[in-house]
């Protein structure tokens, strides 16, 4: 059957071939049937990236060119008005601070720990499989549930960690309300919630390792903190690299536990871009879609170029086998 | 494929992927709101149109369906769909009223605007009383009056402070529904044990802070605070109105559209330096814009004295019961003692909606909203949610003065509310970006409490609007 209708394929290319152009050799004729196959696979994924992706884009765009009336309808062209209002707010500098200080806080320390982690679980201890388990169990809960459980930890009134802090004759500490506080609160909720999956990775990682790249090096004579700094290090980049990009590219999107613990607050100090946009956008009954595009494709540009950065600079250390 | 993601050996797949999510990651907002962005304006012939005829409903044939959303949940649901149900069961065979739960106030308004969009709305809505401007602009919804006038119903039975926030030049827009009025809570054991008395809770704001001085840990007494309310904007367009201010301009917004907010005025700037105050001095718990956590800290005993919605009252006595203290409430707190003025009503009311709604559908959603406005049905609200009756004759009604009976402090509210005057600042200010404005005065008092200069920061908060309302004003002239 598959034979049949490639040779259909093939005979369909070949008989309109000369009509468009001059004849072709044998190899050009299969080129060309090999690009329609490659356009024909290619095709479902291209109309739900157009759908979901392209579309909405270039909705946003127009978008964040135009005003909003007050049903969310767009109410004409206002050129870069938007961007300019954007740039020239002191409050939205803030904003981009904090979604940089936000993934700073939250992509290193979640990488950092679970690599050292990862390390520790390498040891060959009874019930390693248990800790391997316990340790990777935080990915299992939706970001949602891990909100709520620290907004309990954090209550300054009845939460468990000034209930701890209190028997240790330690004074009340507000988690979420000290403005100077709430964004290291709201970033180790998340770094504990990222762990899990970055443990997951790097423990896949660390378990692939060439034997025998290691074996070597045992034999000429490293061991401990040297084997782990010369030999397993540089294995472990891919995997190091793809978590620093795919954990910064969740950071930049992060909402969840923003909304759940601190609403932005206090004094939007976690009012990162992402919920800035929804708060635009949807809270307080705003309405202001425009506003809210022209953020969001400023998050787009800021995504682009991080990502790019990460894969210009970064992928040079990175060591494929 | 999938699997090239999570596979970081495969550089080159990789390499696209990562952008690939990035990219489809940061739209997917943005999506969401093109997707309420396009579309019209919706239908256009609401808001002014007179009421349909009286007979309508009768000539109809069949059961007539109303769709009502509303953001009651819990106990309040179980209330508000034992009304549809005695509604339905009233009207068989001619009407039928359908109630979905829409989510929380914020949701429903949300929702609304896209059903606008879609040409979908209910007939019936329930809106937040801050959502009121917004709903007149909208222009989809028939006023209350127009039915009134046309029934030449007498409304004298509404409670008239009530049916004065949804008033604008002496026409009802919407009805009330479920309204909650703001008191003040105290707790009577921390009060003997700081060797106050418990019959006489502080009723201004230096009283306030002479009783938490003397109820404070800081001050030898009994309470980790004193006092210890949340950042609730609400609380502070409470003080104004207490003191007889009004909140925004143009007579509170009810002479024309307002067009700044007055919380940066000298009143409102001594409450929020006597909270900043407060707190630096150790007398007053700061936990933040979350109600509940206030709630849970008054409910626990770690603050003395707290302002709350009579909506709490159940829970806050239930907390005493099991905690073993006694429970008091009074008038919410005057700035200055002596001054004129009272607390604005809260809570949300039902509006019949117009647009791209047949009469006979109007009719019927008019009947219903007559049925929930009614005293019986308003005494049973009463007694089933703890919200105070719209309804003047409700409070005479057997099951309601047995239910007052049994929860004395209740009558507190219904006594600040009887002797609270009517006038503009006691209807409260009608304004378009009413929610947002509310949010501007939380984050100049969050400011304040965290040690900027209390007017620096509430003059910040008020100019900070100037522009979204200038915006909202100009898109609907």
């Amino acid at each position: 059957m598959t034979t049949a209708s490639s040779d259909t394929v093939l005979d369909e290319v070949t008989d309109s071939a000369p009509r468009e152009a001059p004849p072709t050799t044998a190899a050009g004729g299969e080129a060309r049937r090999e690009r329609w196959v490659a356009i024909g696979y290619l095709l479902p994924a291209l109309v739900v990236f157009g759908l979901f992706v392209f579309w909405p884009l270039a909705k946003s765009i127009l978008l964040s060119v135009q005003g909003t009336d007050i049903l969310g309808n767009p109410s004409g062209f206002v050129g870069g008005a938007h961007y300019t209002r954007l740039f020239g707010d002191p409050d939205f500098l803030q904003v981009l601070w904090v979604t940089f200080a936000f993934t700073i806080l939250t992509v290193i320390p979640s990488i950092a720990i679970a690599l050292l982690i990862a390390l520790l679980l390498q040891s060959r201890i009874r019930g390693v499989r248990f800790f391997r388990t316990a340790f990777a169990l935080p990915f299992a809960f939706s970001v949602a549930t891990a909100s709520v459980i620290f907004g309990v930890l954090f209550n300054p009134a009845s939460g468990v960690l000034n209930g701890i802090l209190s028997h240790l004759g330690v004074d009340k500490v507000q988690w979420l309300t000290n403005p100077d506080l709430a964004l290291w609160s709201v970033s180790g909720a998340t770094v504990w919630m990222q762990i899990g999956y970055n443990l997951l990775v790097l423990s896949a990682g660390l378990g692939a390792l060439p034997e025998d790249v290691l074996e070597a090096a045992r034999l000429d004579g490293a061991s401990g903190l040297r084997l782990q700094r010369s030999i397993i290090m540089p294995l472990l980049t891919p995997q190091l690299f793809f978590l620093v990009v795919v954990g910064t590219i969740h950071s930049l999107q992060s909402f969840g536990q923003i909304k759940i613990l601190t609403v932005g607050g206090p004094e939007d100090r976690t009012t990162t871009l992402v919920y800035s946009i929804y708060e635009q956008a949807f809270a307080n009954n705003n309405s202001n879609y425009g506003y809210a595009s022209a953020q969001a494709m400023v998050l787009l540009v800021i995504v682009l170029i991080i990502t790019a950065l990460q894969f210009g600079v970064l992928e040079r250390k990175v060591f494929y086998r | 494929m999938k699997t090239t993601t999570s596979s970081p050996s495969r550089p080159r797949r990789l390499r696209y992927a990562v952008p690939a999510v990035a990219l489809s990651a940061s739209l997917a907002l943005a999506a969401c709101g093109s997707d309420s962005g396009s579309g019209d304006g919706g239908g256009g012939d609401g808001g002014s149109g007179g009421a349909p005829a009286a007979d309508v409903l009768d000539k109809a044939t069949g059961v007539t369906t109303v769709s009502f959303w509303h953001a009651m949940d819990g106990t309040n649901a179980e209330a508000l769909d034992k009304l549809v149900a005695d509604f339905n069961a009233a009207n068989t065979g001619k009407i039928e009223v359908k109630s979905t739960y829409a989510g929380k106030y914020d949701d429903v308004i949300t929702k609304y605007k896209a059903a606008i969009q879609s040409k979908s709305t209910p007939d019936v809505i329930q809106i937040y009383d801050i959502g009121s401007r917004f709903m007149i602009d909208a222009k989809q919804t028939i006023p209350m009056q127009a039915f009134i006038d046309r029934d030449k119903l007498d409304v004298s039975d509404l409670q008239p402070n009530i049916a004065g926030y949804y008033s604008i030049d002496d026409k009802l827009n919407s009805m009330p529904f479920n309204t909650s009025m703001p008191v003040l809570y105290y707790n009577k054991t921390l009060f003997k044990e700081a060797g106050l008395d418990p019959e006489n809770p502080p009723q201004d704001l230096a009283a306030i802070r002479a009783a938490a001085e003397k109820l404070s840990k800081k001050g030898g007494g009994p309470a980790d605070y004193g006092f210890g309310a949340a950042i609730y904007g609400w609380l502070l367009e409470q003080f104004i109105a207490t003191d007889g201010k009004e909140y925004c301009d143009q007579g509170n917004g009810r002479d024309g559209k307002a067009t700044k907010v007055l919380f940066d005025q000298p009143e409102a700037v001594e409450v929020v330096k006597w909270w900043q105050t407060m707190v630096k001095d150790g007398l007053a718990a700061n936990t933040g814009r979350d109600t509940k956590a206030a709630q849970a800290a008054f409910k626990s005993g770690q603050a003395a004295i707290t302002l709350e919605s009579t909506g709490q009252l159940g829970g806050f006595s239930k907390a005493a019961k099991e905690g073993g203290w006694e429970l008091g409430a009074a008038n919410y707190p005057h700035i200055k003692a002596g001054t004129e003025g009272g607390p604005i009503i809260g809570g949300a009311s039902l509006w019949i909606n117009s647009a791209n709604h047949e009469d006979v559908q109007q009719e019927a959603a008019w009947r219903f909203v007559k049925f929930a406005a009614d005293k019986k049905s308003q005494a049973e609200w009463h007694i089933g949610t703890g919200y105070f009756p719209i309804s003047k004759g409700a409070l005479n009604e057997p099951a309601d003065v047995e239910y007052r009976k049994a929860n004395p402090l209740f009558d507190v509210a219904v006594k600040q509310l009887e002797g609270t005057k009517l006038s503009k600042a006691t209807q409260g200010c009608l304004l378009g970006v009413m929610p947002q404005a509310r949010k501007a005065s939380e984050d100049g008092l969050e400011a304040a409490l965290n040690g900027t200069d209390a007017q620096e920061a509430m003059t910040k908060a008020a100019e900070s609007l100037s522009g979204q309302i200038s915006q909202y004003n100009s898109s609907v002239e």
